[in-house]
């Protein structure tokens, strides 16, 4: 005889749901990242055909981004110098979260070709968290795509926690600027 | 155009004849340079400007520590008489003033306030020659000179990733270079002394 | 009204590289602006001096990162006119042909370039799918799509592969076909027209005030000043080509004459293939190419014309085997740092990125 008797489906506690939301939010994120128009660097000149129909960006469902306030990816294209990094890290703030940061190029990496120069910083996460890098001096287009790709598959696997780590360890991210910067907040006069 | 090496002729003869020109370089049909004094570097522009050379292609100086001489570059450029000429004059390293060149050459006015930055020359007559164009919050000597390294700069301010040591000696034997030096020397005291 | 602050800062979708120009603006018009160069300093001429006279072919091109050929052809003539070396017959054509290649991709990516702050996207798609088509060229010559590191003292580093001449004939072919489209897309388009025409105007006593080079130059004064044939390097003697120029220098005019530049270009292109003689590309420069070669003493400028304008390196050697000093001579330093201090106020806010487009201010080579 068939019993009749059916248990209800356990309740899911209130991270279980959190977590399903979190990645449904991610799935999302990750087939629709937004991408900031700032070109730091020499690999930036990799971007023209990878934005445009040689090698389209767009079929991964990426698109550039006008503003830092609705971007989702800041792309350190090669280099960054002193003046540079203070931008970087205004508009490295003014991000809304969850925020990712790709390194092109060996020179966010280890310092690259101009390791040994007054004006470049050297290793680029003691600064800001990054998340993936793409190495090469400078790397092919081919290369940038795979570099995304990789993001993608990061966030995925909810390994992609640079702006976490920001807020985590703030205080270390804040020395070390302070020491290579001076200042970091940006005066203008220059020309005044 | 006329021909390249009355060009030269010519040049030559328009400097020559008002000025001492401590040193000429003729390097081929097409550029030439002299030395001049100091004092007289601003009426020899003056005059090439008048003979035709009205564009300003560079303006730099270049660092000579063992003789404590700063040495200041002009090139110019006239496109009827090709021909780019190098004016250069030495001036004391200790204290570089060199006159402010804007009257003749309007478009120089940049050129000076970067070679201000990068190597310490004043120019009276600029009028904002002090102010930092390229570097910002600049801390420490003019960064072209000879006594900057820029290698120890970098290594002081910017913070260095650390990289965990993990790795491991394999055997405690000596290595194989180690055992051929021994062999050879054993085998030279056997014998009596080294080969000659 | 009170003039506003406004940056047209490093982080915009309409700068070319990275530098920001400071504005202050009252209503729609700019009344005083600066450049903010700097961004892009990584210290190039302490760099050189650091490094061997062989080992800096890694870091030369680096200079101006559209057109790094440029730099390796200037640094190469410095150094071969203070050794007084002569370089083999077919490394000058060979030359000639990677120098017009590169000057083609950075015109079309400058065209190209004036679809951003017009609004104008398919031009830019266009002219970059060009664009990558040179590059790949560029990979199967030299190994690299950028940074190409070939044009060294005495030569070129190696020959050009078998079968290239088949590949840039095709490349070239379909450029000059559809050359009518692309200025009927850009220079043609009413659009585009109502912006260009008429504004951001160059006159001739300002050239020569700021000593500008370069197309501004050529279509400013209507004379054909251009090294090219002026001074000629690299075999420029034995081609047949003109220099365009125009009399009214707007910013149509100028870019009028990038588009026949083009034209010249592919023409050049075609009679280097059919010149070519066959031979030795290099010349061995003593004991196998090794590190510890030296230079003798001089001070020398080489000139190369860019597509800028006159792009040059000012060498200075002490006999040893690091250079003494070398100064780079930015093509754009004039127009880009005085120019937009005197003459950008008085254009309206929106011409602005176009300003900086049209008069070929290109910041790497302002801040090395």
């Amino acid at each position: 005889m068939k019993s009749t008797k059916f248990t209800p489906a356990r309740k899911l506690s209130k991270e279980e749901v959190d977590r399903k939301w979190w990645e449904i939010g991610d799935f999302f994120r990750r087939n629709s990242l937004w991408m900031l128009m700032y070109c730091t660097g020499c690999c930036a000149i990799e971007l023209p055909p990878a934005m445009t129909s040689a090698y389209d960006m767009e079929r991964l469902g990426m698109g550039p981004m006008a503003t830092p306030r609705q971007a989702d990816i800041l792309l350190i294209s090669g280099y960054l110098s002193v003046k540079s990094l203070r931008r970087v890290i205004y508009t490295y703030e003014q991000m809304g979260e969850p925020k990712y940061v790709v390194g092109l190029g060996s020179c966010p990496i280890n310092g690259g070709i101009y390791h040994d120069s007054h004006a470049v910083i050297n290793q680029l996460d003691q600064y800001l968290p990054v998340d993936t890098y793409v190495a090469g001096c400078m790397p092919n287009t081919e290369s940038v795509m795979n570099g995304f790709v990789d993001l993608m598959e990061q966030i995925r696997n909810k390994t992609a926690k640079g702006w976490v780590k920001y807020q985590e360890n703030n205080e270390w991210y804040k020395k070390n600027q302070k020491a290579a910067l001076g200042e970091v907040d940006v005066h203008d006069e220059f020309h005044e | 155009m006329t021909n390249s090496m009355s060009n030269v002729e010519y040049l030559k003869g328009v400097i020559g004849q008002t000025y001492k020109v401590l040193e000429t370089d003729v390097i081929d049909q097409y550029q030439v340079s002299f030395v001049v004094k100091q004092d007289d570097v601003l009426q020899v522009l003056v005059t090439l400007k008048n003979a035709g050379w009205i564009q300003m292609s560079y303006l730099s100086a270049i660092d000579w520590p063992d003789e404590n001489k700063f040495e200041m570059v002009y090139i110019l450029m006239n496109w009827e008489r090709p021909v780019h000429v190098q004016v250069r004059t030495k001036i004391d390293r200790n204290d570089p003033v060199m006159p402010s060149i804007i009257t003749i050459y309007p478009g120089a006015k940049y050129y000076e306030r970067e070679c201000h930055e990068f190597f310490g020359v004043k120019f009276p007559g600029n009028p904002d020659y002090e102010k930092q164009l390229i570097l910002e919050l600049w801390d420490d000597m003019p960064p072209l000179r000879k006594d900057f390294d820029p290698q120890a700069y970098s290594d002081r301010k910017f913070t260095k990733r650390e990289y965990s040591e993990d790795y491991k000696v394999l055997s405690e034997e000596p290595s194989k270079k180690a055992k051929r030096e021994t062999r050879k020397e054993r085998a030279e005291s056997l014998k009596g002394g080294p080969k000659s | 009204m009170k003039q506003m602050k406004l940056f047209l800062g490093p982080q915009h979708p309409g700068m070319h590289g990275n530098a920001s120009v400071h504005l202050y603006v009252d209503g729609d018009i700019i009344k005083r602006s600066f450049l903010l160069p700097g961004m892009l300093h990584r210290g190039f001429e302490k760099g050189m001096e650091r490094h061997s006279w062989v080992n800096n072919i890694s870091l030369i091109p680096r200079v101006c990162v559209v057109e790094p050929d440029i730099n390796e052809m200037a640094f190469a003539m410095g150094t071969e006119k203070l050794l007084g070396i002569v370089v083999p017959e077919r490394a000058h054509w060979i030359r000639m042909i990677i120098l017009e290649l590169a000057r083609l991709s950075i015109h079309l990516m400058a065209y190209g370039g004036l679809g951003g702050p017009t609004g104008n996207y398919t031009l830019m798609y266009h002219a970059h799918a060009d664009r990558n088509s040179i590059l790949d060229i560029f990979e199967q010559i030299t190994g690299h799509r950028v940074y190409h590191q070939y044009i060294v003292t005495g030569g070129v580093r190696k020959d050009l592969p078998k079968g290239i001449e088949k590949d840039i004939h095709t490349f070239i072919d379909s450029l000059e076909s559809r050359y009518e489209e692309y200025r009927d897309l850009g220079i043609e388009n009413p659009s585009i027209v109502a912006r260009i025409k008429d504004t951001i105007m160059l006159p001739e006593s300002v050239v020569w005030e700021l000593g500008v080079t370069g197309i501004g130059m050529r279509s400013a004064v209507g004379k054909p000043y251009d090294i090219r044939k002026v001074m000629p390097y690299a075999r420029y003697d034995q081609v047949d080509f003109e220099v365009p120029t125009s009399d009214y220098s707007d910013a149509r005019a100028r870019i009028d004459c990038k588009l026949k530049e083009v034209i010249q270009s592919i023409s050049i292109i075609r009679q280097c293939i059919e010149k070519m003689p066959l031979g030795p590309v290099r010349v061995p420069l003593g004991r196998g190419q090794s590190m510890r070669w030296t230079v003798p003493k001089g001070y020398v400028y080489s000139p190369v014309e860019s597509s800028r304008g006159e792009f040059g390196y000012y060498m200075v050697s002490n006999g040893g085997t690091h250079p003494w000093r070398i100064g780079v001579r930015g093509a754009s330093y004039p127009q880009g740092l005085l120019g937009i201090e005197k003459y950008m106020p008085g254009t309206r806010l929106d011409d602005a990125a176009l300003w900086v487009d049209t008069m070929g201010v290109c910041s790497p080579e302002i801040d090395r």
